[in-house]
Order: C-alpha cells, then structure tokens, then sequence
C-alpha cells in the first residue's frame, strides 16, 4: 500500500441555509494513493462533480477537511490541473497557444515551453492542428486539446469531470484508451467523474459508487487485474462481473431516486 | 455563395428603377421629389468638384473623436460595472435614464455648456456611442462561461490578471457588436449635431441645399452620408473577421 495523497475527511458540503438547505454531500471519508486511477459513479445529482470542484478548490466544504500532501486545499492549484466536460478551451487562443497557456502563467520562458507544447501536441495526436482555433476542431479534438493543456503543466492530480460525456461512442472509446495509456506511463492521480459504469471500470483501478439526496459514499470497490493496454479485457469475465455489480449497485440508486 | 452575393443588391436596384421611372412617367412630380439621375448627377458634381471633401473631412473628424472617446470610456466603464459592484449600482440607473433620450435633444443643453464649437457636438456624438458600447462590454463581461474563469484559475491565472487574460477576450465579441452599432449612431447623431450652429459638415451641407430648396444636391449628400456609413461598417466588419478569426460571427 502506498501512501495516501489525497485524504478526505468526513467532507460535507450544503448549498443555502436554514430550513431551505440543500445537501450535496455528506460524510464523504475518502484516501487516494499516488498513480490511482479512481472512478467516481452515480445517479445525476448525488454530488459528484461537486466533491471533484471540491478537491479542486473551486468550493469549499461547509463541514470537514480536504488534504492534499498533508495540507488543507484552500483554492484552486496547479498542483490539481481539470478537464472539464466541454468548452473549457479560450475560444481565443489556437491549440498551441491553449496548451502552453498554463506554462506561460507559471512565467515559464518561450524555449522551455515550446518543447513541452511539441511534446504533448504529440501526445493526443494532433500534429497539423497547432495554428487552429476550438471552433475548427471537432469535439473529440477539443477534448484532446484540454487533457494536453492540463497535462502540460505537469499537474500531480488530474481531475476529469465526464471528460468524454459529450462525445460519440466510437470517439470516447478511442479517448479512454489514449487516457489509460497517458496515465500508465505517467504519475499522475487520476479523479474521474462519470456516469457511464464501463468507462468506471474500464479506466479506474479504484471505483467509487455514491448514493443521491444526499450524496454520500455508498461502496468502493477495487479493481483486482489489470487491464493492460489493449482491449483484451473486455473478454476477461472478472471484468463483466464486476461491471455487474456496479451497474446494479447504480442502477439501485437511480431506482430510489425516482421513487 | 457567389450567387447569392451577386443578388443581394437587387431589392435597392428595383427601388431606384421604380424610383426613376416615376419621375420620368410624371407619376413623382420634381417638386415633390427630384429624380434618381438628378440626384445621382449632384452627387457626381459634388464629388467631382471637391465641394465635399473638406465637408467629409470636417464629419469624420467630429464622429470619429466621439466614437473612439466612446470606445475607450465605454469599455472601462462597463467592465468597471461588471466587476465592481459599487461601480454597477452607482452608473446602471444613470445609464438606464439615457438609454431611451434622443441624444440630439441634448445638443441645445451641450452647447449652453460647451460653447456652440467642435467640442458640444463631439461630446454628443460620445454620448450617443457610449450607451451601447458600455450596455455590451458589461453584458459581455458579466456573462463569462463561469468554467473559463475556473479553467484559467486552476492553470495559475491570478485573480487581477483573470480581467485582461479571461474576461476581457471572452467579452470581446459582444463588445465589437456593441461597437458597430456605436459607428451607426455616430453618423445619425453627426448630422442633427451640425444642422445646428455649423459651418462646415455633411448636416450643415444637407441642411443649407434644403434651406434654398436645392433638393437633388441635398438627396446628393443623404446617399453619399449612406454609402459613407455603409462603407465604414463593412471596412470595420471585414477588419473585425481578420482581427478575431478565432469566433465565428453570425453575419
């Protein structure tokens, strides 16, 4: 067991107060260890996105304590970079210019910068698009664009709000492939919220089921094998039972949400 | 496309053949309006002689003193209104008061204050041009896609720089709208500013060829004051795609 990096404790968050409160999380207790892949699922509105602006410091938790490296997170950090679900590029600048743009706001100098832009422009395979703006490229390509301008400033968490959620079945697919193998030859910790109980599967080494109204924790499970690079997995019946079971573990809760 | 670029022009070519085949057939009599050819030879004399050059010179001096004062203070005070508070509660009631009033029946009050010279109707062009310039920079600014500002925080923008790195870009399209309509505005406040108290301008011409009932040469100065807008807008358009080739613009 490695060390944990990210440690929450007993985290709550509600919007408003008084009798009209609402609560979004409650007694979230969750410890993340270095290189996890941790996949975040459940019904909408059990609070998993907003446990991830938690962790990135965009919200802070009304009750309890975010630590990261063993210090309370109080905003956000480059030490966190986030993928949102769509449109987080600046329209305005080109893909490389989107890419080095953390670089640049950490005053890092133009040769320095350069190679790594190249390097990760490479990265997500878009040689021959650097000059284009977001509003040239497809959905797939901009998602691509946002994973290489947060893994360009080389963040020690990367927190992915349903990264491939707006992108087609085919697109989203070849994405998560690309994703796992990024994060298998990297070091980054990986937060990674989604609805879609495969992709829960087929990328986290850990998986996080919540609970709706409040949202809360209701299991985490591990994933024991490993996945490898290709896509021999799927055949591996580990893999459909444990898809199984998160799916009826989900589908439990979105049941309970509608009644 | 091209097709469809070669027609546009069609519906203003109907209306000046039906146009002169009334004043031809007698239907439009010349006293009650001259004919498109009668107009369109003033306007050639008028160009061809030079009489409207220092006319044209004269305008664009006074419109576009206001128009680029109005630009530079209308943008700071409505990103000013989007980020401060104070600075909204204090300048929206103000703003929303001048919306509405024809800025030229203010020029008799400008000119009480600033003297009947180049400055009350620069000011009125100003004023004209700042209302829509200030309602879309802070329209503009207060709309920023909230994950923008958290996307630039979480790569190491800082607060005070997140204005001219985020909000400020992201504001620009509504703002450049803002200002297109601001080079209309200019141009029908300039006129009513110089048919009063002027010696020079395109309303001082239009306004003294009506006062001796010389209507060709004074339709002659409304359609080049026409094609001088149009001009203007398409030149800021076509510099508008190249500068922002990042947003793709409706029109």
């Amino acid at each position: 067991m490695g060390v944990a990096c990210l440690e929450l404790r007993d985290v709550g968050m509600r919007y408003g107060d008084g009798p009209t409160a609402v609560s979004a999380l409650e007694s979230i207790s969750l410890a993340v260890e270095e290189h996890q892949f941790v996949s975040i699922v459940g019904p909408s509105g059990c609070g998993k996105s907003t446990l991830l602006y938690l962790v990135g410091g965009f919200l802070h938790p009304t009750v309890g304590e975010i630590r990261l490296r063993d210090r309370p997170i109080r905003g956000p950090g480059r030490d966190r970079g986030i993928v949102f679900q769509r449109y987080s590029l600046f329209p305005w600048l080109t893909v490389h210019d989107n890419i080095a743009y953390g670089l640049r706001e950490m005053g890092m100098p133009r040769p320095e910068y350069e190679p790594i832009v190249a390097a990760h422009v490479r990265l997500v395979h878009l040689e021959g698009f650097e000059r284009r703006y977001p509003r040239e490229l497809s959905g797939g390509m901009q998602q691509r664009v946002a994973i290489a301008q947060t893994l360009a400033c080389n963040p020690d968490i990367l927190l992915m709000d349903e990264p491939f959620g707006a992108l087609d079945a085919q697109t989203r697919r070849i994405l998560q492939d690309e994703l796992r193998r990024i994060w298998r030859r990297g070091t980054q910790t990986v937060l990674f919220v989604t609805h879609d109980v495969e992709e829960a599967v087929a990328l986290g080494t850990r998986i996080v089921v919540m609970a709706a109204r409040p949202g809360r924790i209701k299991e985490v499970l591990t994933r024991g094998f490993d996945v490898g690079d290709g896509d021999e997995f799927e055949a591996n019946p580990a893999f459909a039972d444990l898809k199984l079971h998160i799916w009826r573990s989900v589908k439990e809760e979105v049941d309970a949400a509608r009644a | 496309m091209r097709r469809r670029d070669l027609l546009r022009p069609l519906p203003l070519l109907i209306v000046v053949i039906a146009w002169q085949a009334a004043s031809a057939s007698g239907a439009l009599p010349s006293w009650l309006m001259p004919s498109f050819f009668d107009v369109a030879k003033s306007l050639a004399d008028l160009v061809g002689s030079g009489e409207i050059l220092p006319h044209t010179l004269a305008s664009l001096g006074r419109a576009g003193t206001g128009f680029f004062t109005a630009v530079i203070v209308g943008i700071t005070a409505g990103v000013l209104m989007a980020r401060v508070r104070l600075v909204q509660l204090a300048l929206e009631p103000i703003l929303m008061l001048i919306y509405p009033v024809p800025k030229p029946a203010l020029i008799p009050l400008f000119m009480v204050w600033l003297g009947i010279g180049n400055f009350s109707k620069i000011a009125v062009i100003a004023l004209a041009c700042l209302v829509p310039i200030v309602v879309a920079t802070f329209n503009g600014a207060r709309s920023v896609d909230p994950i923008l500002l958290w996307s630039a925080r979480a790569r190491g923008t800082s607060e005070q720089r997140l204005l001219w790195r985020v909000v400020l870009p992201a504001a620009l399209p509504q703002i450049a709208a803002g200002v297109r309509t601001a080079i209309a505005i200019a141009i029908i406040v300039l006129v009513s500013s110089e048919f009063i108290s002027s010696e020079t301008g395109l309303g001082y011409l239009i306004f003294s060829y009506g006062g001796v009932g010389a209507e060709a040469a004074m339709l002659a100065v409304v359609l080049y004051l026409a094609l001088l807008g149009y001009a203007l807008d398409r030149v800021y358009v076509a510099g508008l795609r190249k500068a922002m080739a990042w947003h793709a613009f409706a029109h």
